[in-house]
């Protein structure tokens, strides 16, 4: 189980976010997660989002450089050790994080080398996979 | 044989393509398809009048040619031009607004100034008869692409004081046009004015027909489908790329021609589809010389050089061998479209476009080659040049095509480091490279401003 990232090519100078984020509202789309990187002048800008069809469609139609991405969401535990558990699964089996940020505290978003088999692998392990449609509803 | 109907979409190029230029039109066959002495004896005609009515009328010129012992009589050919004095920009400047006028302010039924530079504007002015050589000069560079009368032309110059509006704007009315005069900006109600009115011709700067496009497909507008068939760009210098990625996108023909506001305005020269990297010059109007252009003298035939213009029936402001700044050179072989008139290769750079990178010249029109062999980035670019820990540091900003951006920072520092990596092989210096977003460089409806020097002068 995976969700859609929305990915928007971005220049590090103002009002570039907001005005990423005034076509989402315009297009009733709602922010679950984001991040945001220090990355020098350019860089990549990534949400959740509740409805990633709409909100692909709303920044193309505005022209941005942007495309829809799966990647895998999972709920931590709210307990020490729990992140360091869930990272070393994947390290286990040789799968590689590129990058990763976390969503509403203890939701997490990672982009991985091989998303089907980390799907398949977490899937099979104890850990709390988030679906697409529970994402409205997270708290 | 049978006749191409040009006025179909896609016809004129189709029409060039099989080399079929008696389909398309010319619109002064007497003096534009003339033999070249013919042309010559008209020019020279011309020259002698329009000097001896230049020392009559304008007390700096009678002054200069005085003080260096030259009459208007000393002009007995055409290579006698070079005894005349050059005329700068610095001079309109200094005699501002109307010390270089040859008429008295009655006879002027127009001015413009020029656009684009900082600092103290120059004013031109036009007598009846000089509008009307305007007119005419438009008018044959617009057939040169295939526009014909009855054709819908639509305007996104800006008008005011820019020739460049009115220019096109009186001349494709002489042709038998009807002129849509929308002006600059509101892109979307070009958009809708192409459909409403059924417009053929677009006049725009290429930045601007490039943002119209853009926002044409975005709003789902089928240019395919569309009555649009000619794009007529200026105000700036046309990136081959750009312009070839606008007739694709668009699917018209385009075509820009050359002027300066100090000796008319647009419609110097145009491009015919045969050498779509040339422009005819309107000789009958203009003399050319190519010069050195560090010591003025003439380069050898068909070499580069400085272009240095005389207009010779212009009546309110007749200015002698202005120096342009403008780098080209001319060819005067017949062309393939019919045309005798002498063929000046676009204006790629200008003598004070050069940038002195830690010791190396550079061109901006060598950053335009590079970015338009690179699919990941669109043709448009701007340059930043600073002082950096004492050294020269020019950096090139480049627009991302939005369908080769992906999720990755590494790809993207890929095209990033192949676009340096490029640029430093053609350039032979190291720059950086900055990628900004789709729409990122800035679409002017005047004049494009490449460079942005930022050293200490």
């Amino acid at each position: 189980m995976s969700i859609a990232q929305i990915s928007v090519f971005s220049e590090s100078k103002p009002g570039h976010l907001s005005r990423v984020l005034a076509h989402f509202e315009e297009a009733g789309v709602s922010v679950r997660g984001y991040s945001l990187g220090d990355t020098g002048e350019y860089g990549i800008v990534r949400f959740i989002v509740d409805k990633p069809e709409t909100a692909l469609d709303a920044l193309k139609q505005a022209g941005f450089a942007c495309t829809m991405s799966q990647v895998i969401c999972l709920r931590l535990a709210d307990v020490p050790g729990e992140l360091a558990r869930v990272v070393g699964i994947l390290a286990d089996c040789g799968i590689n994080i590129i990058y990763s940020y976390s969503m509403i505290s203890t939701y997490i978003v990672i982009s991985v080398s091989d998303l089907q088999a980390a799907e398949e692998l977490l899937a099979s392990k104890p850990v709390d996979l988030v679906a697409p449609d529970e994402l409205a509803s997270l708290r | 044989m049978e006749t191409i109907d040009i006025t179909r979409k896609g016809a004129a190029l189709e029409a060039a393509a099989q080399g079929r230029f008696d389909s398309l039109p010319i619109y002064d066959r007497s003096v534009e398809c003339a033999p070249r002495e013919a042309i010559e004896a008209l020019q020279l005609r011309k020259l002698q009048e329009q000097v001896a009515y230049t020392y009559r009328h304008v007390p700096y010129y009678r002054r200069l040619m005085d003080e260096s012992g030259v009459s208007p009589d000393d002009v007995r050919t055409l290579a006698d031009v070079r005894k005349l004095p050059f005329t700068d920009k610095a001079v309109l400047r200094d005699t501002f607004p109307f010390g270089l006028f040859a008429v008295p302010m009655e006879e002027v039924i127009e001015l413009h100034s020029s656009s684009g530079t900082t600092g103290k504007p120059i004013v031109v002015g036009y007598t009846r008869d000089d509008m009307d050589v305007w007119s005419d000069c438009i008018a044959r560079l617009v057939q040169m692409a295939g526009v014909v009368p009855g054709d819908r032309a639509q305007m996104a110059f800006g008008y005011g004081m820019f020739t460049g509006g009115f220019g096109l704007h009186y001349g494709l009315q002489k042709l038998g046009c009807a002129m849509i005069p929308a002006g600059s900006g509101n892109t979307e109600r070009h958009i809708q004015m192409i459909e409403d009115y059924g417009t053929t011709v677009l006049i725009a700067t290429p930045s601007y027909a490039m943002h119209i496009c853009e926002v044409g497909e975005r709003m789902g507008f089928d240019w395919e489908a569309s009555t649009l068939r000619v794009g007529l760009f200026g105000g700036e210098p046309c990136p081959p790329g750009l312009k070839a990625e606008i007739e694709r996108r668009m699917h018209i023909v385009c075509t820009d021609n050359y002027g300066l506001t100090e000796v008319m305005g647009p419609g110097v020269s145009g491009e015919c589809l045969a050498e779509r990297y040339q422009q005819h010059i309107a000789e009958d109007h203009f003399l050319w010389e190519v010069v050195d252009p560090e010591t003025g003298e003439p380069v050898e035939p068909g070499g580069y050089g400085e272009l240095v213009l005389t207009p010779l029936d212009k009546q309110a402001i007749p200015v002698l061998r202005y120096r342009t700044h403008d780098l080209t050179r001319v060819h005067t072989e017949p062309c393939a479209c019919g045309r005798t008139t002498a063929r000046m290769e676009k204006v790629r750079s200008r003598c004070d476009d050069m940038l002195i990178i830690r010791g190396t010249n550079v061109f901006p029109s060598q950053i335009e080659d590079v970015l338009t062999g690179i699919d990941e980035v669109t043709p448009l670019y701007h340059v930043v040049v600073e002082t950096v820990d004492g050294m020269d540091a020019l950096t090139v900003e480049a627009e991302l095509r939005p369908e080769h951006f992906s999720d990755s920072l590494a790809d993207m520092e890929a095209i990033r480091r192949k676009i340096a990596e490029k640029l430093r092989g053609t350039l032979l210096v190291g720059v950086g490279v900055r990628l900004v977003e789709p729409g990122g460089i800035e679409r002017t409806m005047g004049k494009a401003k490449h460079v942005d020097d930022r050293r200490a002068k």
